[in-house]
C-alpha cells in the first residue's frame, strides 16, 4: 500500500531547504560518480558526501546562488544548482551557471529535467543572468545530449593533462 | 556410477572420440552423383542458370539452394560454458556439439563457426555479411551485456532470424517451466512473486519474455552479486553506461522496493530462477524455507546447480528444476532451439519474435501436459522427439500470424514436413551407423 500511495504522489519543484541538504547532497555525489564513469580526471574523493552537504549549504546562504529540488512526498528525487557570475569582458555580462544537475534513474525521461531547468532558468533570469549556462565533464555523452537538445551549444573547452 | 565419476568418464571419452572421429559433423551431399556427367548440372556449366534465376530474384536462393534449411552456430568465444574466454578454437568443439543437436533433433544444418572479431562493431559486420547463404543465424556463447547489443544490433538489420540462445532460448525453456509448474501449483502468472538470481543473459531476458507472457515486472526481483536490484541503487548510472539492458531491468522490477539480498528477495516469493553461478551453497536452505509455499524453484548453474535439488525439497520447495539431466527436470535450451529453427526455416521467417517463444514455451508445456504433468515431470526431455515438429508447427503459424513468414503453411503441413526432416535426419544418422560409415567409438 505504502508504494501504491507514493507512486500516486505527484513531483513537485521547489527551492530547497535546509531539511533538504543531507539527500539533495547524495544526489549530488552520485553525479559526480557519473562524471567519473566518463573520465578519470574526475574521480571523487572520499568525503564527497561531507563536501556535498557543506558545499549545498553553503549555497543556500547566498544570493547567488540557487538550489532547486525535485520532490516526491517528502524525497529528494532531483537536484539542480546553479550560480550567477559576472562575465567581466564579455557581452551578456551577467550569466547564470548551472554546476550541477541529478534526477534520480526512476524519474529521468518524464520531462522531470525540462521542467527543473525551465524553472532555473527563469530564477536565474531573476537573479540577472542574460544567458543560462550549464557546466559539466566534456566527455560527459548524456549531459551533452541532454543540453544539445534543448539548444545549448558549446562555449568554452577546458583541455586537461595529467601530471601524475 | 556417482555423478562426479560419471562426469570425469564424459570428459575422458569425449577427448578420446573427439580425436577418433576429427569432430563431429560434416557437410553431406543430398544430390545423386551417378557419374561425373552429373557434375555437369550440379555444378558448372548448369548451375549457371540456376545462379541467373537467383541474380533475378534473391528469394529465390531459399528454393533452389540449401540456404532454407541453413544456419550459422556463431561465437567469439568469449563465455563458452563454464569456461570463460577460452577463443574462437577452443570454442569450436561445443559449436559442434550444438551443430550435431540442431541435425539430431531438428533436421537443421547448424555450420559451428566461432570467428576471431575484437569488438562488436566487427561482430556485427562479419555476421551481417553472412545473410546471403543463411535462413537464420545462432549466437552463442558470448559475453553479457556485449551480446545484448549485438542481437539488438542484428536483428535490427538483417532479414534472416538472428537468435541468441544463452538470451532467448533459455528465457523460452524457463516460460515453458513455469507455465506448467504454475499450473501443478494452481498459481496465475500475473499474481506470481518471481525472483531471479543472476543478471546475466539468460535472466535478463527471462524477466523481458516472462513479462511479455503475462507475468507483472513490478512482482519480480532481481538479485546479483551486490544484492536485489532496485532503481535507486548506488551503481544504477554505471549501468546506464555499461550495461543499459539490465539498467532498465532494475527500472521496471521490484515494484515493492525490496532491499538487500537473496533472503529478502526470497521472502514470501513463488518462484525462483537461479541461473548465476555454480553452487552447491549459493542458494541456502534458509532462503527457500522463507519461500511461499508450494515453491517453485529452478537451480540452472551448470555444472553444478545453485544448491542441490535434495535441499531444496528439504527447505520446502515443491518443484525443482535444473539446468542437468542427471536430475529431474531438466530445463535445457535443447528442448526449444531445433525445433523454433525448425519452425522459422520452413516458412522462412525473417525473425524470431518474443510472440513466436511464447508459442514455443506453450506447446513444450502442452505437450509435457499431455503426457503427464508431476512435480518430477514439467517438461519434456530431448527423448520425447515428437515434441519438436510439434512446437516447430506453432512456431510457423505464430510467424505468420504476426507477419514474419515469407511463406504460407498450415499447422498441419508445418508439423509433418518438420517431422519428415526430423526423421530423415535420424534415419540417416541410424543407417550410417548400422552400414558402418560412422565406425563405433574406439573401445
Amino acid at each position: 500500500m505504502r508504494e501504491h500511495r507514493e507512486a500516486m504522489e505527484e513531483i513537485s519543484v521547489r527551492e530547497a531547504t535546509r531539511e533538504d541538504v543531507e539527500e539533495a547532497a547524495n544526489l549530488v555525489v552520485r553525479m559526480k560518480k557519473l562524471n567519473n564513469e566518463f573520465d578519470p580526471l574526475f574521480t571523487v574523493v572520499d568525503d564527497a558526501p561531507e563536501r556535498a552537504q557543506s558545499y549545498l549549504s553553503k549555497s543556500l546562504g547566498s544570493k547567488s546562488a540557487l538550489v532547486l529540488v525535485a520532490v516526491k512526498g517528502k524525497r529528494v528525487v532531483g537536484v539542480l544548482r546553479a550560480e550567477v557570475r559576472e562575465r567581466n569582458f564579455y557581452k551578456p555580462t551577467v550569466g547564470g551557471n548551472i554546476t550541477d544537475f541529478y534526477i534520480l534513474p526512476e524519474h529521468r525521461r518524464k520531462a522531470l529535467g525540462n521542467t527543473m531547468l525551465e524553472r532555473a532558468s527563469k530564477a536565474l533570469q531573476k537573479l540577472g543572468a542574460q544567458v543560462v549556462t550549464a557546466e559539466f565533464p566534456a566527455r560527459n555523452e548524456i549531459a551533452v545530449k541532454f543540453y544539445s537538445k534543448r539548444n545549448f551549444r558549446a562555449l568554452t573547452n577546458i583541455y586537461a593533462e595529467s601530471r601524475e | 556410477m556417482p555423478r562426479a565419476k560419471a562426469g570425469e568418464e564424459a570428459s575422458r571419452k569425449a577427448v578420446r572420440y573427439s580425436a577418433f572421429y576429427g569432430g563431429k559433423v560434416a557437410t553431406t551431399p543430398k544430390v545423386p552423383i551417378r557419374s561425373l556427367d552429373d557434375f555437369s548440372i550440379w555444378y558448372t556449366p548448369g548451375v549457371a542458370a540456376v545462379s541467373k534465376m537467383i541474380q533475378r530474384d534473391v528469394e529465390l536462393s531459399f528454393e533452389y539452394t540449401n540456404r532454407w534449411n541453413s544456419i550459422a552456430i556463431i561465437t567469439d568465444g568469449s563465455r563458452v560454458l563454464g569456461l570463460g574466454k577460452i577463443g574462437p578454437e577452443a570454442a569450436l568443439p561445443v559449436m559442434e556439439g550444438k551443430s550435431l543437436i540442431y541435425k539430431y533433433l531438428g533436421g537443421v544444418d547448424a555450420f559451428p563457426l566461432p570467428i576471431r572479431v575484437a569488438d562488436v562493431e566487427k561482430f556485427v559486420e562479419t555476421v551481417s555479411s553472412l545473410e546471403p547463404a543463411l535462413g537464420g543465424i545462432n549466437l552463442e556463447d558470448t559475453e553479457s551485456p556485449k551480446c545484448f547489443e549485438i542481437l539488438e544490433r542484428l536483428r535490427g538489420q538483417m532479414n534472416i532470424p538472428v537468435w541468441h540462445d544463452d538470451q532467448q532460448g533459455t528465457a523460452g525453456v524457463i516460460l515453458a517451466a513455469i507455465y506448467n509448474s504454475l499450473e501443478l501449483t494452481e498459481r496465475e502468472i500475473g499474481e506470481t512473486r518471481i525472483t531471479l538470481l543472476g543478471s546475466g543473459a539468460a535472466n535478463i531476458s527471462a524477466v523481458r519474455l516472462l513479462g511479455e507472457a503475462g507475468a507483472d515486472k513490478k512482482k519480480m526481483i532481481v538479485v546479483d552479486s551486490k544484492g536485489i536490484l532496485h532503481p535507486e541503487r548506488e551503481d544504477m548510472d554505471q549501468l546506464l553506461l555499461r550495461n543499459r539492458w539490465k539498467y532498465e531491468v532494475a527500472l521496471a522490477t521490484n515494484g515493492g522496493r525490496v532491499r538487500g539480498g537473496l533472503e529478502e528477495a526470497l521472502k514470501g516469493a513463488d518462484v525462483l530462477v537461479a541461473a548465476a553461478a555454480p553452487g552447491p551453497h549459493l542458494v541456502k536452505k534458509r532462503e527457500v524455507a522463507g519461500m511461499a509455499r508450494r515453491a517453485i524453484v529452478f537451480l540452472l548453474a551448470n555444472p553444478v546447480p545453485e544448491m542441490w535439488p535434495s535441499d531444496a525439497i528439504a527447505a520446502g520447495a515443491e518443484i525443482v528444476a535444473t539446468g542437468r539431466s542427471d536430475f529431474p527436470n531438466q530445463v535445457n535450451n535443447s528442448i526449444l532451439f531445433p525445433a523454433i529453427f525448425r519452425g522459422a526455416l520452413d516458412v522462412r521467417a525473417r525473425t524470431i519474435t518474443d510472440g513466436m517463444v511464447i508459442a514455443a514455451a506453450r506447446e513444450i508445456a502442452r505437450f509435457a501436459k499431455d503426457k503427464g504433468l508431476t512435480p518430477k515431470r514439467i517438461i519434456p526431455t530431448m527423448l520425447d522427439w515428437e515434441v519438436y515438429p510439434r512446437v516447430a508447427a506453432t512456431v510457423g503459424v505464430k510467424a505468420q500470424e504476426e507477419g514474419e513468414a515469407r511463406k504460407r503453411a498450415s499447422k498441419l503441413e508445418l508439423g509433418r514436413h518438420a517431422r519428415e526432416i526430423i526423421e530423415r535426419s535420424r534415419k540417416t544418422l541410424r543407417i550410417l551407423l548400422e552400414k558402418r560409415i560412422i565406425p563405433p567409438p574406439p573401445r
